[in-house]
């Protein structure tokens, strides 16, 4: 089975990367460089507004943490977009996941239970289990009726909002607050670095990441999960079970949205349940996952640079006059460059200069795979 | 109950069925012409808000159709963008639409900021204009059923008499005139009008085009008659229904517009239960779109293989 695989990848594994990286960067630029016209254009001090959003993350101590904080999450929503991208299904209820798996931690931290040093194990457990079911049900209801994954769970996520929107104002928070009281310090992730946001959190997103690595390249699930993705008539002829892999791939991936929920509600950053806690991040997997070409290992590294650009966008919106949404464009430009074949001008010269060796991109085929 | 049922068959919650129809089934016809292209539109959300919010724009400043058409060209201008990053470039459609969903989700507040001075919530400081509702009080004067005819054609949205003009032509395009079998042959099975010379990217673009521009259109009727302004994710998940929609409505016109009308039924029906319900928790109301559509689509999933299933049977 694995020189199978081996045929799939025809150049060696540093070129493939080089090349990979190189791509992303470029679109990275021309994204940057569109944000920075689009600033200049609307912004009475263009150039304070800029050097904000590209230096201040580094700032102080605090805003450092905000940064490695937001790099945690950003990881864990971009594994759980990968693995069902390399599965090749286009499921996006992690954002349900998240709120369905912060709602089950906060049961677990509210309860005596909370009270214990089982708080955070227990509370992880119950969000990634339920996190995994709320995963399940669209993987489920596409394996055995065909019902469109993209639908149905972007459905479950603005249902899980609802029922988290409506238990915190009628059961578990305090009347007429929309948050809970903050979790017993028992249930609460403690601070790696004091005063900051860098929790526990991190140390798990790191685990999610060796944990889903080891899971796609070491284990025979992974490989049936990853020619599931790349060619599932092949596959199916090999005698790969894909509904099984496709469900499974969903539950897992939904386990990750669960423990990012937990990440959320029992982490520094809030340590209590608010409504809209996850205030959109989830969905910014989608860009995480793409740049890194749902490879576990480069998550991490795209996480950490895309969170460093959306706190510097945060800090702008705080100290100048151009709104952090301006970040959207740069998003949506990362995602369609890096996803299509595009080529810029002078694309030879600049191969030339990084080194690059011209040839057909990975998504070129991955785009007839669909059609 | 009775509350309920009186406030059911009433004018009144008729006409706000027809108005929270509208432009979800705009946005259901945009859909289901591209999935009969073979393109899964997931950008019909992002189309639709961004719709809504240059429809209110454009009509601070212009008479109220110029602001419709606008929205309708921005609608549009998206699809054929969709269709040159996904078809030219090869890029996934699926990302190429969410793509369009963030860039519409963080750009309308951007631009509303811009131009508002500021707020990011709403645009209630700017003056912008309404649809007209087409007054069709003279029927009145038919005796015997004429207070019936005024009730159930009188003062809708242009844009509705649009959208149910566009049912019966989208119908007879589809399945009358060559371009709509050309349509339908290359969601169908696109090698075979390919090699019977058909442009099979041509006709994948001009679909995609129209079905941003219904989503645009949809957008202006979100803002320009349901309500009138911009709020901040006004859209709230529409364009995902309207892809439920598509399903459900067997991917036919006709079955577009039974079901934009029934998720319209329950949009209509969570305007008025809070006023007569008050112990129904208001999220409750709000997700029962949501859940009918999940319903809808494994009812849909259903059918869909039992029909398979009884095709392999001969």
């Amino acid at each position: 089975m694995s020189t199978e695989v081996e045929r799939v990848k025809p150049m060696g594994r540093w070129t493939e990367f080089r090349r990979e990286a190189g791509r992303s960067l470029i679109a990275v630029v021309i994204a940057l460089v569109v944000a920075f016209v689009v600033i200049f254009l609307t912004s009475k001090a263009p150039l304070d507004a800029l050097s904000t959003l590209l230096t201040a993350p580094l700032g102080r101590p605090r805003t450092i943490g905000l940064w490695i904080d937001d790099a945690a999450k950003l990881t864990v929503t971009g594994l759980a977009f990968s693995l069902v991208f390399q599965a090749r299904q286009f499921s996006m209820g992690v954002q349900g996941q998240v709120y369905i798996g912060g709602l089950f931690a906060t049961y677990v931290a509210v309860s005596p239970i909370g009270q214990t040093w089982l708080g955070i194990p227990l509370g992880i457990l119950a969000a990634m289990v339920a996190g995994g079911i709320y995963g399940f049900l669209p993987g489920i209801a596409k394996a055995r009726l065909g019902a469109n994954e993209i639908v149905s769970s972007l459905m479950l996520n603005y249902i899980a909002i609802d029922i988290v929107n409506y238990l915190v104002r009628v059961q578990l928070g305090a009347p007429g607050m929309l948050y809970t009281a903050p979790f017993p310090t028992t249930s609460v992730f403690p601070a790696l670095v004091p005063n900051t946001r860098i929790d526990l959190g991190l140390i798990f997103a790191i685990i999610a990441v060796l944990a889903v690595w080891f899971a796609l390249y070491r284990t025979s699930w992974g490989l049936k999960l990853r020619l599931v993705g790349h060619n599932a008539r092949f596959a199916a002829y090999a005698g790969i079970r894909s509904s099984f892999i496709m469900v499974s791939a969903m539950t897992a991936s939904g386990a990750l949205g669960g423990l990012l929920g937990s990440m959320f509600v029992q982490g520094q950053i809030f340590g209590k349940l608010n409504v809209l806690f996850e205030g959109n991040l989830a969905f910014e997997g989608i860009l995480v996952a793409i740049v890194a070409r749902s490879r576990p290992l480069a998550v991490p590294f795209v996480a950490l640079a895309y969170g460093y650009l959306r706190q510097g966008a945060q800090l702008m919106n705080i100290r100048t006059d151009v709104p952090a949404e301006v970040i959207g464009i740069v998003t949506a430009l990362i995602i369609i460059l890096v996803s299509s074949t595009f080529k810029f001008p002078g694309k030879s010269f600049f191969a030339r200069l990084l080194g690059i060796r011209p040839s057909v991109p990975l998504s070129a085929t991955a785009g007839e795979a669909r059609q | 109950m009775s509350q309920l049922v009186g406030a059911i068959i009433s004018f009144a919650f008729y006409q706000t069925v027809i108005r929270t129809t509208t432009p979800l089934l705009l946005a259901t016809l945009g859909g289901l012409i591209a999935d009969l292209s073979g393109a899964l539109n997931v950008a019909l959300e992002g189309q639709m808000l961004i719709g809504c919010l240059t429809a209110v724009i454009v009509s601070v400043y212009t008479p109220w159709y110029v602001a419709v058409l606008a929205a309708l060209l921005v609608g549009g201008l998206l699809g054929l963008l969709m269709a040159f990053f996904a078809l030219k470039m090869r890029a996934d459609i699926i990302l190429v639409g969410f793509a369009i969903n963030i860039l519409a989700s963080g750009g309308t507040v951007f631009v509303l900021a811009l131009a508002t001075g500021g707020d990011k919530g709403t645009s209630i400081n700017l003056q912008s204009k309404a649809v007209p509702a087409i007054d069709l009080g003279f029927l009145d004067a038919i005796p015997g059923i004429g207070p019936i005819l005024t009730g159930l054609f009188s003062g809708h949205s242009v844009l509705s008499w649009v959208a149910a003009l566009l049912v019966i032509g989208i119908w007879y395009f589809l399945y009358r005139t060559p371009w709509g079998l050309w349509l339908r042959g290359v969601g169908e099975y696109p090698a075979a009008p390919e090699a019977a010379g058909i442009p099979v990217n041509a006709v994948r673009t001009w679909s995609l085009l129209f079905s941003g521009a219904l989503a645009g259109l949809g957008g202006a009727q979100l803002a320009m008659f349901n309500f009138v302004g911009f709020t901040r994710d006004m859209t709230a998940g529409r364009g995902f229904i309207a892809l439920g929609a598509v399903l459900l409505g067997a991917r036919h016109p006709v079955g577009a517009l039974l079901a934009a009308l029934l998720f319209g039924a329950f949009d209509g029906l969570t305007t008025i239960l809070p006023g007569l319900f008050d112990w129904v928790p208001p999220e409750i109301i709000h997700m029962t779109p949501f859940i009918v559509t999940i319903l809808a689509l494994v009812l849909f999933s259903i059918r869909a293989q039992r029909l398979l299933a009884l095709r392999g049977a001969h």
